[in-house]
């Protein structure tokens, strides 16, 4: 069982690895350029670091000894990975809990005599040893990327931070193993899993700047990683803290064995029982069933639903501390300069905007993903070919994806910017309405474009399109990153997907990047239908 | 009930589809009558659900062409699937959706169902609309299954091993079922592996084999060239010469007086050569359709 796991488990060991390979070359390689070579640039850049620091505290812990480059790799690398890691956990466990369940594997293979205990325990075992190999890779990239630099970042610390790292990605994934155990299929798994863990995340970032958080950070696995800070000159590796996330992902998983034990293969742990009496024998009268759109639409109510609240929680989030952070930025002075004339003289809406849009920008790449996955996932399992036993042309099931999406992707951009204002407002940030409908405006192309370049995949190679997007996806964010640190032409700043969507509340609309999101969106169905039609399906 | 001569309701001229390795469909050249019941037979992989998915628009032929009432399935492929109900193998996955949401959904996809319609097929199958799918057993969903593709009253019925997970009521009450769809005038194409369920029911049977069409005959026809397997008891000395030359005669096995044989197609050939002989007794075994079926590839 612990070589099928591994195997099943392939795909996600080496996008990890890719990426955190490059994540940690890159920023480690990047230091000197970003920080300057000589000391007093350094130190110039650590007190700008130090400034910014508190306005990203809700994705990152604050900047410590930044003047050091093992200071700004336990800041910038040590401190993103987790939520990195922890995403791949979550998806890993819902396909261990619920995913494969479904596709009737689980029954399989305790058919052939194998216990409960021992699937779950081969699936953790195998997640370890796959998370350890992703997060050696990681730490090796990091070391090597700083070898340049010369500034001697110490290879035991890089080996604790990876340590602290590896156990905080094992604990997320025994939580997410528990919570798959009462979802009913492997996305409300990944749903309920994601919930989670990023209320836990919340709840130990939000403790950073609101005071009040911090006796209830004790719950979050996050806090116990964020203890260590081997690589911080004057900081330490935590080996309590890190042995007892070890121990929390055993317990999890164990927890997760026993719940699994007790409950039916192929439901949740507290399954709705179906009604008894009466017997159905007519259609549903639902009329959205029977509209174009709106019966997908129907189809997929509650991920909206869950899409629509988290986005609008992350805009309520956001727009709550956006305040506090503009007046901590402002009070150091080093961006006074920008602050005076971004977002038509209004800094707090400029800057609040500035991080609620492109913490958004990513959560609606991951939601267009999703979607793109939810084609192939037609494909694969049979459902496109049943939909194109009605008669309905190929075309028409690509122009209703696309408009599903659209009406989709208003909704969830929509109920953010709506959180947004309301929770702007009431927290002292002046933003605008006609920006609000601005942003509504150019958010939705970002979604299509996203889903768009996914589209002419999904209609010719179904199985390698989420793989694909989720390339182009990590890429763009990863542009956006290490262009500005590498100092790196406007052109290549450009290749991001997210660049063309701009910062229509800092700095208004980038015209020809939104006319190029459109043009991608247009040209992707388009050749999406196109490929659609000529392609075999069910074969 | 035999076939009607009406228009070809499916009409299949050189199709082939190749997917290498001498795996696909080739040369298929198949006429459906309207009104008529076709029973396609052939074991796992031999061709009969790429058929299907051809006559479908699902795939692309790599030669040939087929029609349905005329129009051509590549083509006029929206056209054709508004005359056809079709029930695949088994149902995909439809998660958290109801039996009464998955008919009205598809429903609408054929601009609308009658409901009355549906409440009676799935009261005849015993079908609980009211479950989520993934509450169905296997037999359920393919309960549903059946219902989808009739539920239009559709002039033709595609049927992709339609009973797998059927009971034995369900199975009698789907054979009614196209029974009466056939009286109704429409006609039914069935791919199965199903010996009996084809005996059952078809006017026709189509055999494919590794792709290839290897015999159509009219049920009747297929027993008329069934083997028998024949025992005779002579008087005298068996006439071996002659029982060996005579046209069909095969595995020709002697003890004493009693010579046990095959014989293919017509009796003539052997009566004729025995017709000199005292004929003490004789015995003939008829193979049943799936004995019939297996001669087919046992001969490939």
């Amino acid at each position: 069982m612990l070589r099928i796991s591994l195997r099943l488990q392939r795909v996600g060991l080496i996008a990890m690895t890719a990426f955190g390979v490059f994540y940690g070359l890159i920023q480690a390689a990047a230091y000197t350029r970003a920080a300057g070579a000589s000391a007093a640039e350094r130190l110039l850049f650590a007190h700008q670091m130090e400034q910014l620091g508190p306005s990203l505290s809700y994705l990152l812990p604050l900047p410590v000894h930044v003047e050091t480059l093992s200071g700004y790799l336990q800041w910038r690398v040590f401190g993103a990975l987790p939520l990195i890691f922890g995403f791949w956990s979550l998806l890993s466990a819902a396909g261990a809990g619920r995913g494969n369940e479904d596709q009737g594997l689980v029954e399989l293979w305790l058919s052939a005599g194998l216990a409960r205990w021992r699937y779950v325990a081969a699936r953790f075992g195998s997640f370890v040893l796959v998370a350890l190999a992703a997060t050696t890779a990681t730490a090796l990239a990091i070391y090597l990327g700083s070898l340049p630099g010369g500034s001697g970042v110490n290879p035991l610390g890089i080996a604790e931070a990876t340590l602290a790292l590896l156990a905080v990605t094992v604990a997320c994934y025994g939580l997410a193993l528990v919570a798959a155990q009462v979802a009913p299929t492997r996305a409300s798994a990944a749903g309920a899993a994601g919930v989670l863990l990023g209320l836990l995340f919340l709840l130990n970032s939000s403790s950073r700047a609101v005071a009040a958080m911090r006796p209830l950070v004790i719950a979050s696995p996050f806090h116990y990683y964020d203890l260590s800070t081997p690589l911080q000159p004057g900081g330490s590796f935590d080996l309590l803290s890190t042995l007892g996330l070890f121990g929390a992902g055993v317990a999890f998983t164990i927890l997760a064995g026993l719940l699994m034990g007790r409950r039916d293969i192929g439901s949740p742990l507290l399954a709705v029982r179906p009604r008894s009496g009466r017997v159905e024998s007519l259609p549903s009268t639902n009329p959205l069933l029977r509209l174009p759109i709106l019966a997908p639409l129907y189809g997929m109510r509650y991920a909206l639903l869950a899409w629509s609240v988290g986005c609008a929680l992350e805009a309520v989030f956001m727009a709550s501390i956006g305040h506090s952070m503009v007046t901590l930025v402002q009070g150091g002075g080093a961006f006074a300069g920008y602050l005076r004339v971004a977002g038509h003289g209004d800094p707090y809406a400029a800057i609040t905007g500035f991080f609620w849009y492109g913490t958004l920008e990513i959560l609606l790449a991951v939601f267009a993903i999703t979607q793109v996955a939810r084609w192939t996932a037609d494909d694969n399992e049979g459902r496109l070919e049943l939909i194109l036993s009605a008669p309905i042309s190929r075309a028409r099931v690509v122009a209703e994806r696309a408009a599903t999406l659209l009406l989709a992707g208003a909704i969830i951009v929509g109920v953010s910017c709506l959180g947004f204002y309301a929770a702007a407002h009431s927290n002292g940030v002046n933003v605008r309405w006609g920006d609000i409908v601005v942003t509504w405006l150019v958010l939705v192309p970002l979604v299509m474009a996203f889903a768009a370049i996914g589209a002419p995949l999904a209609s010719r190679l179904p199985r390698s399109t989420v793989i694909f997007l989720t390339t182009v996806a990590f890429g763009s964010y990863l542009v956006d990153e290490v262009a500005p640190l590498l100092r790196l032409p406007d052109w290549a700043l450009k290749i991001s997907v997210f660049s063309f969507a701009g910062h229509p509340l800092a700095s208004g609309v980038y015209w020809t990047g939104l006319w190029i999101l459109v043009s991608i969106s247009v040209a992707g169905f388009g050749l999406g239908a196109i490929l659609m039609q000529r392609r075999e399906v069910g074969a | 009930m035999g076939a009607r001569s009406g228009e070809a309701a499916i009409s299949a001229r050189g199709l082939s589809k190749d997917y290498g390795q001498g795996r696909g469909l080739f040369g298929l050249d198949l006429e459906v009558v309207e009104g008529e019941i076709l029973g396609f037979l052939g074991p796992n992989g031999a061709g009969k659900t790429t058929t299907i998915r051809l006559l479908m628009g699902l795939v692309h032929p790599t030669a040939g062409s087929a029609t349905v009432f005329g129009l051509d399935c590549q083509e006029h492929a929206v056209d054709v699937k508004r005359m056809v109900g079709y029930v695949p193998g088994e149902l995909p996955q439809l998660g958290g959706l109801r039996g009464g949401e998955i008919v009205a959904y598809l429903g609408g996809l054929r601009g609308g169902v009658d409901a009355g319609h549906v409440k009676q097929l799935a009261t005849r199958l015993d079908l609980d609309l009211g479950l989520r799918f993934r509450e169905y057993s296997r037999g359920t969903k393919q309960k549903l299954a059946v219902l989808l593709g009739f539920m239009n009253r559709p002039r033709l019925l595609i049927l992709d091993e339609p009973t797998g997970g059927l009971d034995p009521l369900n199975q009698q009450e789907f054979y009614r079922m196209c029974l009466e769809a056939r009286d109704g005038g429409a006609t039914v194409f069935l791919s199965s592996h199903i010996l009996s369920e084809v005996e059952h029911i078809s006017d026709r049977v189509g055999i494919i084999r590794s792709g290839r069409l290897v015999k159509t005959a009219r049920l009747q026809d297929l027993h008329e060239i069934r083997i028998h397997e024949i025992e005779i008891e002579f008087s005298g000395e068996p006439p071996l010469a002659a029982i060996g030359a005579a046209e069909g005669v095969d595995h020709v096995t002697v003890s004493g007086r009693r010579v046990r044989l095959t014989l293919h197609g017509s009796f003539a050939p052997l009566m004729r050569a025995i017709s000199s002989s005292e004929v003490v007794d004789l015995s003939s075994h008829q193979p049943s359709l799936e004995e019939v079926f297996l001669t087919y590839y046992r001969e490939a």
